[in-house]
């Protein structure tokens, strides 16, 4: 990569507030301001988990217009094949994802189809619990892919914050990890040092004390804990940096979803360590996209600020040159019924597809689309694991070991320029 | 009261291991002897603080005052059987945590506030140990009133018998629930219980085999907990022989229990554990070590016993065992609190404990919290230091109920002078280096802000600078 972090740190924060570190702090502060900690494999890839809750009715997100039995078994949900954004003479995105067709052209986005597991579990807190665990032979498995996955690399001498969840709701299990702790935030604020009140700014920070030399040079618990309090100041420090620069010069849409898209994007932008965001759609446990009866307009609004959120997050990154270390992968607990119900809604299913959008993709359409009529009990089969997915985004784009993480090692798929 | 800083014993008191000590330290002899205070490892504030960081969750100026008058055995005698009438108190808390069990919150938020209140400290430390030990997690169970009595059983157990509360765990339907060993029939005998009663709360690996697990699991069948109730079905148990690590009998679950407590390597695991605990974390003990404790241990499983050699001894009070563990979430904040004398809102701290990765009755997985540097990365720094701003700003969600000029005041401290040295002390009791605390003392007064004069204010800030010092975050 020829845009290096450091030339972005100067293009944002502006050489003056460098500078003013520079003076006021002694050299190896500076250093670790400036450079960081060392990235064990030196990557600084960063992949955007987006759960989408409650079940997204795939055949509905992208539309297999060219297929007759996809009008057949929607007598009421289909939609006109005059809207839809066509991809090619099979398949169209939904109408309101005007904003991913866009992104399809311009190569940012891809979709991978037919994407399940063996043995579709239909209840959401079941097949919720396979996806995050990535493990359907033992569901009782306690911890969750990611958690695994920032366990395998974490080692004392790296203190930056691996993962972390953003969104109001309850931490999603996929980052229950044994040992690391993955912190929830709502806003870059809650990974940065406030302020005591009536203090002047800056000036309460414990980094003055924290980097003296100590008379207790063996326990080694002391100097973690010094290092710890340095890189967490200069990581919050830089993460005010990087929201006060971010706030005027980007549109995003005023959708939640969006806004917390800006949160990902701020944090990317303050380099500061944390390769995985998890992010989440539809309200958590039984979401928005389970849609039983009336689904259409419910279904059109969420698929709208999704496809608005990814195009304005993706836009963002570009525009700072930064698309190029972000992978953003959405998933959903599982697809809907081929078959509608008669409340104008769809029943539990199985495969789906799962859009990835980012700098570094191979291609736009990936795999074929599922038989609407050889049918895992009035759903959708797969052809494609979930897990070779997880594979692919551990060892290629995040460069972990994904056959610790998912317990052996699954073919990885051709979809990443890298 | 004269409170200084004695710049002359921080100077010459380093903490390095000497190298006669160092010797010293691989001597069980030496090491669980009872420490008597010498020229070389006085009986001072600094030792009195390390006691109630390890023992309890830090203290307030009088009790380190007292300690200090006490002597350290008698400082430990309080500390292991406290002369109050204990029952009273917790009769009193059972009853609250019995009207909040709708709620996990609700226990959640009880549990921090009895930790603060209790007169018996290290009774709740070492619930808090076994909770992590035995790691059941309600969002599991989904019960909190079996929470709530899983709890109390860690608590009736904490400091009396291990033997008893592995029995009462093997018969906790919170346990069996959150394990997945609801249910354990003769057909499909279930291991679910028996192998993280091997692997983490007894043997640990390498100590049993896989055939061992599926023995023990037959054993245990015909037991079930039906609608959170346990229930034992006899047509369902087994009645076979089985052959459980080297025993062979038509045992039930009650003889597993026995003949896992019976091998030295279930003693060795927890002393080792709450060695961790209790005395150090930065290296596992040195078998010869730790081989007397063990060996005493397994003959009565007296957890109080145990505790107490730990605590009494040389090597507690030597610099192999100073500062030499995290603290955990729930023991940073609860430094500040026990230390300021006050009651904060333990519903709000509840939660934002939780988000500093330590959430009371949700232990991450089987193994409980791994604690130690995981505790710590620039998240969690940066967590623990708003969590600390919170507490003592003086407003917001802890409203004002810690205050640093208010604590110095009572005891005896009349001007801004006098009580940062004060509050040094109370904070982290003399185990400072001196530049470190005139670094504090210009840090808090030196940009002259609005309302400089005003000694609550700059004492805040001043309380503040000291509990998100690195030195703060080590027990």
């Amino acid at each position: 990569m020829s845009y290096t972090r450091r030339d972005f740190l100067k293009a944002t924060l502006g050489a003056s507030t460098l500078l003013s570190f520079t003076h006021a702090a002694p050299n190896f502060l500076v250093r670790s301001l400036m450079a960081g900690e060392p990235q064990s494999d030196d990557r600084d890839t960063v992949l955007v988990v987006v759960q989408l809750s409650g079940g997204n009715d795939g055949l509905n997100t992208v539309v297999p217009y060219g297929d007759d039995e996809y009008a057949r078994n929607r007598p009421t949900l289909r939609l006109p094949t005059k809207d839809l954004h066509k991809i090619d003479s099979l398949m169209g995105f939904h109408p309101r994802m005007g904003a991913f067709m866009r992104l399809y052209e311009e190569g940012y986005l891809s979709i991978v189809q037919g994407v399940g597991y063996p043995n579709s579990d239909r209840s959401h807190e079941g097949a919720m619990r396979i996806w995050h665990n990535a493990n359907p032979d033992q569901p009782n498995r306690q911890t969750g892919w990611l958690g695994r996955a920032v366990d395998s690399v974490w080692n004392p001498n790296k203190t930056n914050a691996p993962a972390v969840f953003v969104g109001p709701i309850a931490q999603p299990f996929a980052l229950n990890a044994e040992n690391v702790v993955v912190p929830s935030i709502r806003s870059p604020r809650d990974l940065t040092t406030g302020q005591m009140p009536g203090y002047p700014k800056n000036k309460s920070q414990p980094k003055h004390a924290a980097k003296l030399p100590r008379a207790d040079k063996g326990n080694p618990l002391l100097g973690f804990l010094q290092h710890c309090t340095l890189n967490a100041c200069a990581n919050s420090q830089r993460i005010k940096a990087a929201t006060k620069a971010s706030t005027n010069t980007t549109e995003y849409p005023s959708f939640q979803l969006a806004a917390t898209f800006r949160t990902v994007a701020q944090l990317i932008r303050a380099d500061v360590g944390i390769r995985i965001f998890f992010t989440e759609f539809g309200g958590g446990g039984i979401g928005g996209f389970d849609n039983h009866a009336n689904q259409l307009g419910n279904h059109c609004a969420l698929l709208h600020q999704l496809s608005e959120s990814v195009a304005a997050f993706v836009h963002d990154l570009k525009r700072d040159k930064l698309l190029d270390r972000a992978l953003l992968m959405t998933f959903s607990e599982f697809g809907r019924t081929v078959r509608e119900n008669g409340r104008r809604g769809t029943g539990h299913g199985a495969a789906a597809p799962i859009f990835l959008a980012g700098g570094k993709l191979k291609s736009g359409l990936i795999g074929a689309h599922p038989s609407l009529t050889d049918l895992d009990n009035g759903a959708l089969k797969f052809h494609i694991d979930f897990r070779r997915i997880y594979a692919t985004v551990l060892d290629r784009w995040l460069g972990f070991e994904s056959r610790t993480v998912l317990g052996r090692q699954f073919e990885l798929l051709d979809i990443l320029n890298v | 009261m004269a409170v200084q800083i004695d710049k002359r014993a921080s100077h010459n008191q380093s903490r390095q291991v000497h190298p006669a000590v160092a010797e010293k330290l691989t001597d069980p002899q030496w090491a669980w002897a009872a420490y008597q205070p010498d020229a070389q490892q006085p009986w001072n504030l600094t030792q009195a603080g390390h006691l109630f960081r390890r023992a309890a969750f830090g203290a307030g100026w009088d009790q380190l005052q007292q300690a200090l008058s006490d002597g350290p055995q008698r400082a430990v005698d309080k500390l292991l059987r406290p002369q109050v009438d204990l029952a009273v108190f917790n009769r009193a808390y059972d009853g609250y945590e019995a009207s909040a069990a709708g709620s996990i919150d609700g226990l959640r938020a009880w549990w921090l506030r009895r930790i603060i209140q209790t007169p018996h400290p290290l009774l709740e430390k070492m619930t808090l140990f076994w909770h992590s030990h035995f790691a059941t997690n309600s969002l599991k169970v989904k019960n909190p009133r079996l929470m709530l009595r899983h709890v109390q059983l860690l608590r009736s157990q904490a400091l009396n018998s291990f033997r008893d509360m592995l029995q009462a765990i093997s018969r906790d339907p919170a346990v069996l629930i959150c394990l997945g060993a609801d249910a354990n029939r003769k057909a499909q005998p279930n291991e679910s219980f028996v192998r993280p009663l091997m692997e983490f709360f007894t043997l640990s690996p390498g100590h049993y085999t896989e055939k061992d697990v599926r023995e023990a699991a037959r054993a245990f069948t015909g037991w079930f907990a039906l609608r959170g109730r346990l229930r034992y079905i006899p047509r369902e148990h087994d009645g076979n022989i089985k052959e459980i690590l080297g025993e062979s009998g038509n045992f039930a679950g009650d003889d597993v229990v026995r003949i896992v407590l019976e091998q030295p390597a279930t003693a060795r695991t927890i002393v080792c554990k709450l060695y961790r605990w209790l005395i150090c974390e930065t290296e596992e003990p040195d078998a010869m070590l730790i081989a007397p404790l063990v060996e005493s241990f397994a003959k009565d499983y007296d957890i109080l016993k145990l505790a107490e050699t730990m605590l009494r001894s040389n090597l507690f009070f030597s610099p192999a065992a100073y500062r030499r563990r995290i603290k955990c979430p729930v023991e940073f904040a609860l430094g500040i609190v026990k230390a300021l004398e006050g009651v904060v809102s333990t519903t709000q701290l509840a939660q934002d404990l939780a988000g500093l990765g330590q959430n009371l009755y949700h232990p991450p997985t089987v193994k409980g919290w791994t604690g130690g540097r995981h505790w710590i990365n620039s998240a969690t720094l940066v967590g623990r230091y708003n969590l600390a701003l919170a507490l003592l700003r003086g407003s917001g969600p802890y409203a004002d109920k810690l205050n640093p000029w208010a604590v110095a005041k009572r005891h005896g401290c009349s001007t801004l002078k006098s009580t940062m040295p004060f509050l040094f002390d109370l904070f982290l009791q003399s185990s400072h280096d001196p530049d470190v605390y005139e670094t504090v003392l210009k840090t808090a007064q030196a940009p002259a802000g609005i309302g400089s004069d005003d000694p609550d204010g700059v004492l805040r800030r001043f309380a503040h600078l000291v509990v998100t010092l690195p030195e703060f975050h080590l027990a």
